[in-house]
């Protein structure tokens, strides 16, 4: 039960979903059937991480290296095997969560600065 | 549900990766007045070459004081790229031109921070950025200064010879 009021969605699109758990401070991402789970820093390389591969490059360059992205998660043994579509699909999710981290922080500031 | 975004740091973002283009422009900086350096010492002009050299090692520790600050605040400082810089320069005076115009870009760098800090309203590290501010001031003057000496000396006959022996002053080095 303590689950469930601890897991937060954040975002989710149709490859994939993503929570906050506020029992560990972690951002889980469900991704392409893995489960990953991130320090908020982490999460925030792992975004940049995403963002910085050159999809140009994918969609242009013959060789078959540039069919797939290995993104490897920070401080994990895990990694994701992308394809072109599935990394547009990753980026879409990860900058979902993040408008969403952004939003709950901008409502922290304005709504519950002197609850406290 | 908790703030994790802020539990992590106080920075924004785009603050966050400005600071790490700062950091950057700052390595790159330390990097050009190496190479000015190197070329006064083989040029026979050592007092100018014991002056960039301390130029570059302050340019670096500006950039260290940025890397820290980042860190402090609880988000990665990126060590820096640093690409090939400019070895070759036309003239004595020339170097002291490409000096002044250095510390200008860094001044223009800087104040374009203040204005985003501003913006987003992190004062913070608007207040942390009024170091860099007053030393861009000095190390402007001091840039300038060391091009006045080719206007007030000239480089006719031991003109350049005496620049060299006076670049020095600006900051009161000794030549070892």
């Amino acid at each position: 039960m303590s689950l469930n009021v601890s897991l937060h969605e954040l975002y989710r699109t149709s490859k994939g979903v993503t929570y906050q758990c506020d029992l560990t401070n972690r951002i889980v991402l469900n991704f392409a059937d893995q489960v990953m789970a991130f320090r908020m820093a982490d999460f925030v390389l792992f975004r940049r991480k995403a963002e910085r591969v050159n999809l140009h490059e994918m969609i242009f360059n013959l060789d078959d290296e540039y069919d797939f992205e290995v993104l490897e998660a920070p401080k994990s043994d895990q990694k994701l095997v992308l394809t072109l579509c599935d990394l547009v699909q990753l980026r879409d999710l990860l900058a979902g969560t993040q408008f969403t981290l952004n939003l709950n922080s901008m409502l922290h500031e304005v709504l519950y600065t002197y609850s406290y | 549900m908790k703030d994790l975004q802020r539990l992590r740091t106080s920075l924004k973002e785009e603050v966050e990766l400005a600071l790490n283009a700062q950091i950057k422009m700052e390595a790159e900086a330390s990097s050009k007045y190496l190479a000015m350096a190197s070329w006064c010492e083989v040029n026979g002009f050592l007092y100018s070459a014991k002056y960039f050299y301390k130029q570059s090692e302050e340019e670096r520790e500006h950039m260290l004081k940025i890397f820290h600050y980042l860190a402090d605040q609880g988000v990665m400082a990126y060590s820096p790229e640093v690409g090939a810089v400019p070895h070759e320069y036309p003239s004595f005076r020339s170097v002291f031109e490409t000096a002044l115009q250095s510390e200008i870009n860094v001044t223009h760098s800087i104040n374009r921070l203040v204005s985003l800090c501003r913006r987003v309203e992190d004062y913070a590290t608007e207040n942390f950025l009024q170091w860099f501010v007053k030393e861009q001031v000095e190390e402007e003057i001091n840039a300038r200064r060391a091009l006045e000496l080719f206007d007030v000396i000239g480089e006719e006959g031991i003109g350049r010879f005496t620049i060299d022996r006076n670049v020095y002053k600006i900051t009161k080095l000794e030549v070892e």
